[in-house]
């Protein structure tokens, strides 16, 4: 059996999976306390469950996220490399920002050496500033991590944790190795907390089983692994229902999935069972990072969105929600109380839906002259065909985005089809009643899985280990690197595409392993391979390899039916 | 996070599948290190910077700058189409006020491109700058348009095919054509019979360094756009005149280009050449992507600047303020000394074009009909050394009816006459591009 477990921002709802069965689901309120709701829905979770019967536990929580937003992030100092281009100083971040002078180029070439001194003063400020976690990011650490590495070597004595850029990501982009370097070191103590607290509660509870955290890209790392990157785990609430609705429906061909919850409506675009990916990572509140993650769009439209009349009389839906619907005693009419008045959704007092919807039809304008006005259920189905329509509105500019992507090479330029859903999965709470609107104003067909109401635990229980390394060989220079990995070898010109590709491999697995995947999950895919000859004069000097392999989200083979 | 004072869009395309050949210049690799310092930079997380994806241009966008023969296909690949079609892409972005100016950073270049194109000149085939051009003559009702080359090498092509434009003013600066392919581009080629003083050249001495461009860029290029006041701005951003640029003798810098831009302020900018891939493309184009978003550039400086680049010697310095003095008595005081033509003269021209990449020698005998109403109806007859023969008429856009007509019966003519291979109308008054 396995336990998956989705905090969300108002309810977190918990799985119990079997056999490709969901076996029992519920859902309890989100408190103040995040470890508290944890346990709260675990505890409900394992009622009549014989805890050695799970064998796995996945956690999609609100942790990091919370940190963030809130920010009660730790105090870090940041001390930073980076020769010549955009000023360093416009990536300033955290209370002790500092820049030494060094630079490594685009080459990985030690362009102008570190200086040492200037690393000892920036510590010694960082450190009577009363601050004990650092991060260190140079330029091009990715291509040659060597400032990085002299930059720890002289601070690590004095600070109890130092977080390194290049283990972040392979991806060229300083400022945003240097924003999640930063998450990273800030976010180290409280997940390491939460981490040892959540352990030791499972370990009460009997539950010894391996455990997993979800992270935004729809995969999930070990519980422990995320302690060395913690802002790999934040806000994955998005994937899990992506990984969800695949675990629930397969989504075979090109699927545009639709999570519609209470404020906002969730979307992301699947092919042939692989969604798409952020080509960057995720923004975490004003942080745009290298974490990788899903490529999601939210619209706020939602259950319980507040609905207003335009000047001219047309409906609107949210984006604000004021309250929970009429039908509840709230404040506003909603969609909700448009199903609730149709009769769709047996929740709630019907006649409080049904004036809801009745004072929302005479406030149009002439609405209060007699026979003017729609009736109640008229204007419910109004309300839901707009709700319908501003989706489907929303979801085709965002795949028209999808399809905007630059793209590199000529092939990709002519033969590269166009990302064309033929097909929607709608989960959440109001999908039942909303997916024929949605399959009306989109007119593609719409389904709704089994579970629909709980896919993103479903997606939380059974995503697997996902991880990524980024290989790239210069046989002029003589090195290879794998910066998330923190390889760097030595290299002669026998060194070729396959090489490399054997030799990232073998990094990724090992990799994967630390993270807690296994080796029979190890779905590997490469996803970029490029050789490149270097000329000077006219003549070649050498290769210029660049690959990059993954395992991609899915589903674990346990699931699989 | 950094917000641009002015919104750019970046069309990127580093056609990483397509080369000349092997080992030339031209090849997959040019741009992967411009790309990774864009890249990691963060130029693309500014607030204000957008990136945007290309799409190839039809051969109609081709045919209205061009006579390709025998026809599109056989002169242009994909990657060709592509280049052009990243610069339309820019046009549209400006045009559709979505970004205040854009730069195409694309490949591979074209400003060596006639008006003719029997094959591959100085690394081009077709003239993505003249393709945007007319491009946005059509679609966006464009007029007066100025093109500031700053590729080291004479911007040939674009004269040729902006020769008899006096909507166009073309202004070239590059190394010395005594010294450097493709050997033209001097002070006295000023413009047709229809069109004298719209095209300007400056052509600059070898070890020109920062101070010399950004001198001549003050004291008579914009003086001369203050003047013109075009429309747009077009700015074909060669980037070989860096000191570490190895087909060319020039002193120019990374900083250099981005305070060039920042003064030059074009509506958009296209990439022309510049082959120092490793040591000079990168920083280059980070600095005119930050200038055109109006970021600080104070910064941007390649990391052997202090030791490889050597500032101007004292006797260019002296040879430079002499050369611009001359050219702005000529081009800003009256001073340049012009033809006189009847109206309705028809004036002769006959020269030799070479194509070095494709080996192929032409010869060209130009007919143009002096007009003061229009640019003038124009005839080209063509012989290549591949042994075909075209003949080829350009009614300019806008052209009189009396241009219209001789246009027409030129084309009619040599029709009849049977002596080409191909015969081609270029009617831009109507849009008709006919071929025979």
């Amino acid at each position: 059996m396995i336990l998956g477990l989705d905090v969300g921002g108002t309810q977190t709802d918990a799985v119990i999976l079997s056999d490709g069965k969901v076996l029992t689901a519920n859902k309890t309120d989100t408190g103040e306390d995040l470890l508290e709701t944890l346990r709260i829905s675990i505890g409900k979770s394992l009622e009549g469950v014989n805890p050695a019967e799970i064998t796995r536990m996945s956690f999609s929580t609100t942790l990091a996220t919370n940190a963030i937003v809130q920010d009660t992030l730790d105090p870090t100092g940041m001390i930073v490399s980076a020769g010549p281009g955009m000023r360093p100083e416009w990536w300033e971040v955290g209370p002790s920002y500092h820049v030494v002078e060094g630079c490594v180029d685009h080459q990985g070439f030690e362009a102008l050496p570190l200086d040492g001194a200037s690393v000892v003063k920036a510590a010694s400020i960082i450190k009577s500033g009363g601050i004990s976690t650092v991060g260190v990011v140079g330029k091009f650490s990715v291509r040659n991590p060597l400032h990085e590495i002299q930059i720890a070597g002289i601070i690590k004595d004095q600070f109890s944790h130092v977080a390194l850029g290049h283990r972040v990501s392979g991806i060229l982009n300083f400022p945003r190795r240097i924003n999640t370097t930063y998450l990273n070191a800030a976010l180290h103590r409280i997940q390491n907390g939460f981490v040892t607290a959540l352990s030791q509660s499972l370990d009460e509870r009997g539950l010894t089983v391996p455990r997993y955290l979800l992270k935004p890209d729809g995969g999930t790392t070990s519980l422990r692994n995320s302690c060395n990157y913690p802002a790999i785990a934040a806000q994955s609430g998005p994937a899990a229902s992506v990984i969800g609705a695949l675990a629930l429906d397969g989504c075979s061909g090109t699927t545009l999935i639709l999570d519609v919850g209470g404020t906002t409506t969730d979307m992301a675009v699947v092919e042939d069972g692989v969604p798409f990916l952020e080509t960057l990572g995720i923004r975490l509140g004003p942080y745009k990072t290298l974490v990788r993650s899903l490529l999601t769009h939210s619209v706020g439209i939602g259950g319980d969105s507040e609905l207003r009349l335009g000047k001219k009389g047309d409906i609107r839906i949210g984006p604000m929600r004021v309250g929970r619907p009429r039908a509840f005693g709230g404040p506003a009419p909603t969609p909700t109380d448009a199903m609730i008045c149709l009769g769709l959704l047996d929740v709630g007092r019907r006649e409080l839906a049904h004036d809801a919807m009745q004072e929302f039809a005479l406030s149009m304008p002439g609405g209060s002259e007699a026979g003017v006005a729609p009736g109640a259920k008229e204007m419910s189905v109004s309300v839901l065909e707009k709700m319908g329509e501003t989706i489907a509105l929303s979801a085709r500019a965002f795949i028209h985005e999808l399809n905007s992507r630059p793209v590199y090479t000529i092939y990709e330029v002519l033969h590269r089809e166009a990302i064309e859903p033929s097909s929607a999965i709608v989960i959440g709470g109001p999908a039942l009643q909303l997916a024929p609107y949605l399959e009306k104003a989109m007119g593609i067909p719409c389904r709704v899985p089994e579970h629909y109401g709980v896919a993103n635990a479903v997606g939380a229980a059974v995503a697997r280990v996902t991880s990524e390394v980024t290989l790239q060989a210069d046989t002029y220079r003589g090195t290879a690197v794998i910066p998330e990995a923190g390889i760097q070898e030595k290299i002669d010109g026998r060194f070729n595409i396959e090489s490399a590709i054997s030799m990232a491999k073998e990094a990724l697995r090992e990799f994967a392993a630390r993270g807690g995947g296994e080796e029979a999950d190890c779905e590997i895919s490469i996803a970029e391979r490029q050789v490149f000859h270097m000329i000077r004069d006219y003549s070649r000097t050498g290769q210029n390899i660049r690959v990059k392999i993954c395992i991609t989200p899915g589903i674990i083979k346990e699931w699989r039916r | 996070m950094v917000k641009a004072a002015r919104t750019t869009g970046l069309v990127f395309f580093p056609a990483y599948d397509w080369a000349i050949s092997p080992t030339h210049p031209e090849r997959e690799e040019r741009l992967l290190y411009t790309q990774d310092q864009v890249m990691e930079e963060g130029l693309l997380d500014v607030d204000g910077i957008v990136e945007y994806k290309v799409r190839p241009a039809s051969y109609e966008d081709i045919r209205r700058v061009h006579f390709c023969v025998p026809d599109e296909a056989a002169v242009t690949t994909e990657s060709h189409l592509i280049s052009a079609g990243g610069c339309l892409v820019a046009a549209d972005a400006v045009m559709r006020k979505e970004v205040e100016s854009a730069f195409a950073l694309v490949r591979p270049p074209g400003h060596h491109a006639m008006r003719v194109v029997h094959g591959n000149r100085g690394f081009c085939n077709i003239n993505i700058e003249a393709v945007m051009i007319e491009y946005l003559r059509d679609r966006y009702g464009v007029k007066k348009v100025a093109v500031v080359d700053t590729d080291c090498h004479h911007g040939d092509g674009t004269q040729d095919i902006y020769w008899h434009d006096p909507e166009t003013l073309f202004i070239s600066i590059h190394q010395d054509g005594r010294t450097l392919y493709p050997g033209s581009g001097f002070p006295e080629e000023a413009g047709g019979p229809n069109a004298q003083g719209a095209t300007v050249n400056i052509p600059l001495p070898p070890r020109t360094g920062e101070e010399g461009f950004l001198f001549a860029l003050r004291e008579l290029v914009m003086p001369l756009l203050e003047r013109f006041k075009p429309d747009i701005v077009i700015n074909s951003a060669g980037q070989d005149n860096h000191f570490s640029d190895p087909i060319t003798n020039m002193n120019f810098s990374a900083g250099g280009y981005a305070t060039l831009n920042a003064i030059l302020r074009p509506d958009i900018a296209v990439l022309e050449g510049g082959y120092a891939v490793e040591s000079a493309l990168p920083y280059v184009n980070v600095g005119i992507i930050m200038a055109m978003a109006g970021l600080d550039t104070s910064y941007v400086k390649e990391p052997n600047y202090d030791r490889d680049y050597k500032p101007q010697p004292p006797d260019t310095t002296r040879y430079i303020e002499k050369l611009i003095k001359d050219l702005r008595g000529m081009f800003l005081e009256g001073g340049l000394k012009k033809d006189i033509y009847r109206q309705g003269e028809i004036v002769e021209r006959r020269r030799d074009v070479f194509y070095d990449t494709d080996m192929i020698s032409e010869r060209q005998h130009e007919n143009l009909r002096v007009c003061r109403k229009c640019a003038g109806a124009l005839s080209i007859d063509s012989a290549s050394s591949r042994k075909r023969r075209i003949f080829a008429v350009h009614i300019p856009r806008s052209a009189c009816p009396a241009c219209q007509a001789v246009g027409r019966a030129w084309f009619d003519s040599a029709a009849r006459s049977g002596s080409f291979d191909n015969l081609y109308l270029q009617d831009r008054t109507t849009g008709i591009y006919e071929t025979i």
